[in-house]
């Protein structure tokens, strides 16, 4: 089913490609026409939903006039998730393609292999779908390139405060993958915690070509930690529950990052209830989520089932990674609606410089995104939540990461 | 010392599934004489039917069980019958290369036809553990561990005392002679296949309820298996277990107590002893090693 919806927007786009304005690349009178690269292949393939998502979210903007009556073509290119394809096809995408500009790509390691000659070549680089921290620390180097969803950095904040606000003298042990996205949620985490009286006793790392983190899981434990915090990718968040309550740990609180904690995934790890240990788990969230029952009601969530069913009949609504497309794609048109009739790559880096967007249906109410003077991180509010008899319910009211 | 005794258990439980896997890749080496590089990825899509019977189709455990090992047997003669033997007659170099394809073309089938998301399968052991002085120790690993053994037993006498088993050696060993005495040498290698798939698939389900299934789920077992298959012997089933449980152990007291080796160092440690084990005694711990007569 996706194969066709993939086959039937790349004749689209294609025919689209060849209506050029003489002036900036990839606007006509009638149509914008933007990039992207996703992995619809391979082990990261679920993250094409990201790209899908804001794709039928573009089809319903486009059938309600679309920005200032052009028509925004989005076409996606499969990289695999592998930072080389992504080089050869972002290439592909601006030289042969002309699109404007390259947006809402997922991965920090492809999207890192492009910034500097996207920048380079000023072209923008559009939200890209990571919390890497880069992104925004570094717009004084990188000005064509935008972050879009909370840093690794501030998501590890807001569970260091969380904990030292509400659990005074716990002492946690920390699994995190080994490597930046690890590295910054621990960062945030110790950030969070200082001058609190709850300390990081233990951390280990685990390798993404790990089989399993049990042997890690069992030394955490052994730290005599009452903390169990995961800074992991899906596979390895679960894995390390069912190590731990193999071993039959029982710290006082767990912390999974959100990245790990799609309901599907807390699903699978809490084996129908026969974990207890999933049952209490405290994440983030920023954007609704479509399983929340509280929000069947909600018509924002109503909107977004509507897209879903009418521009991505037969992919899983359920899955949040869709939410996140459609509110990078919401954004976005925001931006180029800011950016103005005469569209160019300056105006819309011009308009993302000093940004406010309110409302975005797809974000959880109250959450604005927001750049303005040194601060280029866009969304820095998130809620808490906690995983509760099968489903996650938000608590507590919105947390605002400090500018640094 | 109970924190050192829970890295050798959940030592032995990675070992375990070093070992499940291995084991298939010492049968198919013994019943065809070649290295199968696809077979983790043939025990992930195993693992993924079994799967799909019990959530989509309503299948209880062992049923499921049943019909992914038919299914895997099957399809492993699929496999010699469809890419193999076409090209078995030749230099061994070309079958290993067509494995590596395999294991390319499975990767990514599974992941077209289930996606990449992670999924649960059911255990067929109770979920509870064993409390020994402090150590826990699951029946999922003790079941493993058991199932394992058990499948070397099974495989021992298979090859020993039956025909077919007997018949399977002579095909592998020395096809030309085999066939003089009227071994269906072709017919032999296709149970072969078949067989390790089937034994392929074992593995796959007793992997899936601790790692959790996913496309890439046997992509890095499948390099510690080769190592533990190495360890205890190419052609040695016992071999191949007892070298997993090794592997397991002697990794993670490796990660625990030596601080620079931690958890970033397990693959080249694998590695390394691949290499130590060739150099040094070939044959591994149980192989025979080869008398060639002049």
């Amino acid at each position: 089913m996706a194969l066709i919806a993939a086959l039937a927007f790349s004749v689209t786009a294609a025919v689209a490609g060849t209506v050029r304005s003489g002036t900036e690349p990839g606007v006509a009178v009638d149509s914008i026409v933007l990039g992207g690269t996703a992995p619809l292949t391979g082990a990261a393939s679920r993250y094409a939903a990201v790209a899908r998502g804001a794709w039928a979210y573009f089809q319903y903007a486009n059938n309600r006039g679309g920005v200032y009556g052009r028509k925004i073509h989005y076409r996606y290119v499969d990289d695999g998730d592998n930072p080389a394809i992504t080089v050869t096809a972002t290439r592909q995408l601006i030289q042969q393609d002309k699109v404007f500009a390259i947006f809402n790509s997922p991965g920090t390691a492809t999207n890192l292999a492009v910034r500097g000659e996207l920048n380079g070549g000023k072209v923008p680089q559009l939200f890209v779908a990571s919390g890497a921290t880069t992104w925004g620390r570094d717009y004084g180097q990188y000005p064509y390139t935008s972050g879009f969803q909370p840093t690794y950095q501030a998501e590890g904040w807001v569970y260091g405060k969380y904990l030292a606000r509400t659990a005074s003298g716990s002492r946690v042990a920390v699994l995190f993958e080994n490597d930046d996205y690890g590295k910054d949620l621990l960062g945030g985490l110790k950030r969070g915690l200082e001058r609190s009286r709850v300390k990081v006793i233990a951390a280990e790392a685990y390798e993404v070509t790990s089989t399993d983190v049990a042997s890690q899981i069992a030394k955490l434990r052994a730290s005599g930690a009452d903390t169990l915090v995961l800074f992991a990718t899906p596979t390895f968040a679960i894995q390390a529950y069912q190590a731990a309550n193999r071993i039959g740990w029982k710290p006082k609180h767990v912390v999974t990052n959100a990245a790990a904690a799609a309901s599907a995934s807390m699903q699978a790890a809490s084996f129908g209830g026969r974990n207890r240990l999933v049952n209490g788990t405290i994440s983030i969230q920023f954007l609704r989520d479509p399983t929340d029952l509280r929000s069947r009601k909600d018509p924002a969530t109503g909107l977004y089932r509507r897209i879903m069913k009418q521009y991505a009949p037969g992919a899983n609504a359920d899955d949040p990674l869709y939410v996140y497309g459609m509110a990078a794609a919401w954004t976005a048109v925001e931006a180029l609606k800011k950016a103005g009739k005469d569209l160019t790559r300056a105006s819309l880096v011009a308009a993302l410089d000093t940004f406010t967007a309110m409302g975005n249906p797809f974000l959880l109410p109250g959450i604005v995104v927001k750049t303005a003077g040194k601060d280029h991180d866009p969304i820095e509010q998130m809620l808490l939540r906690r995983w509760q008899n099968g489903s996650w319910k938000a608590f507590g009211g919105l947390w605002a990461y400090p500018a640094s | 010392m109970a924190a050192f005794f829970q890295q050798v258990v959940s030592g032995l439980a990675s070992g375990s599934i070093y070992g499940a896997l291995a084991l298939s890749i010492v049968l198919i080496h013994r019943a065809t004489g070649v290295i199968n590089f696809a077979q983790g990825e043939m025990a992930t899509f195993s693992t993924y039917i079994a799967w799909t019977l019990v959530t989509h189709h309503g299948f209880s455990y062992w049923p499921a069980f049943v019909v992914a090992l038919v299914v895997s047997f099957l399809g492993g003669v699929g496999i010699h019958e469809a890419v193999i033997r076409p090209v078995e007659r030749g230099p061994r170099i070309r079958v290993v290369i067509v494995t590596i394809g395999l294991l390319l073309v499975l990767n990514g089938l599974v992941t077209w036809i289930w996606s990449g998301e992670v999924r649960a399968v059911q255990s067929p052991f109770p979920a509870r553990t064993i409390d020994v002085g402090g150590v826990a120790i699951s029946w999922q690993d003790i079941g493993t561990i058991a199932v394992c053994l058990l499948s070397v037993l099974v495989l021992g006498a298979f090859f020993r005392c039956t025909k077919t088993g007997l018949a399977m050696r002579a095909a592998a060993t020395n096809p030309a002679e085999a066939r003089l005495v009227g071994v269906r040498v072709s017919r032999m290698l296709a149970v072969g296949w078949g067989l390790a798939a089937a034994l392929g698939a074992v593995a796959g389900m007793l992997t899936a309820p601790s790692v959790f299934l996913s496309p890439n789920m046997m992509l890095t077992v499948l390099i510690y298996a080769f190592a533990a298959a190495v360890l205890g012997g190419i052609d040695s089933p016992v071999g191949a277990v007892v070298g997993g449980l090794l592997l397991g152990v002697g990794l993670n007291l490796l990660g625990t107590y030596v601080d620079f080796v931690g958890s970033d160092l397990g693959l080249p440690a694998a590695l390394l002893v691949i290499l130590v084990v060739l150099l040094v005694r070939p044959a591994g711990l149980f192989g025979k090693p080869r008398v060639r007569k002049v």
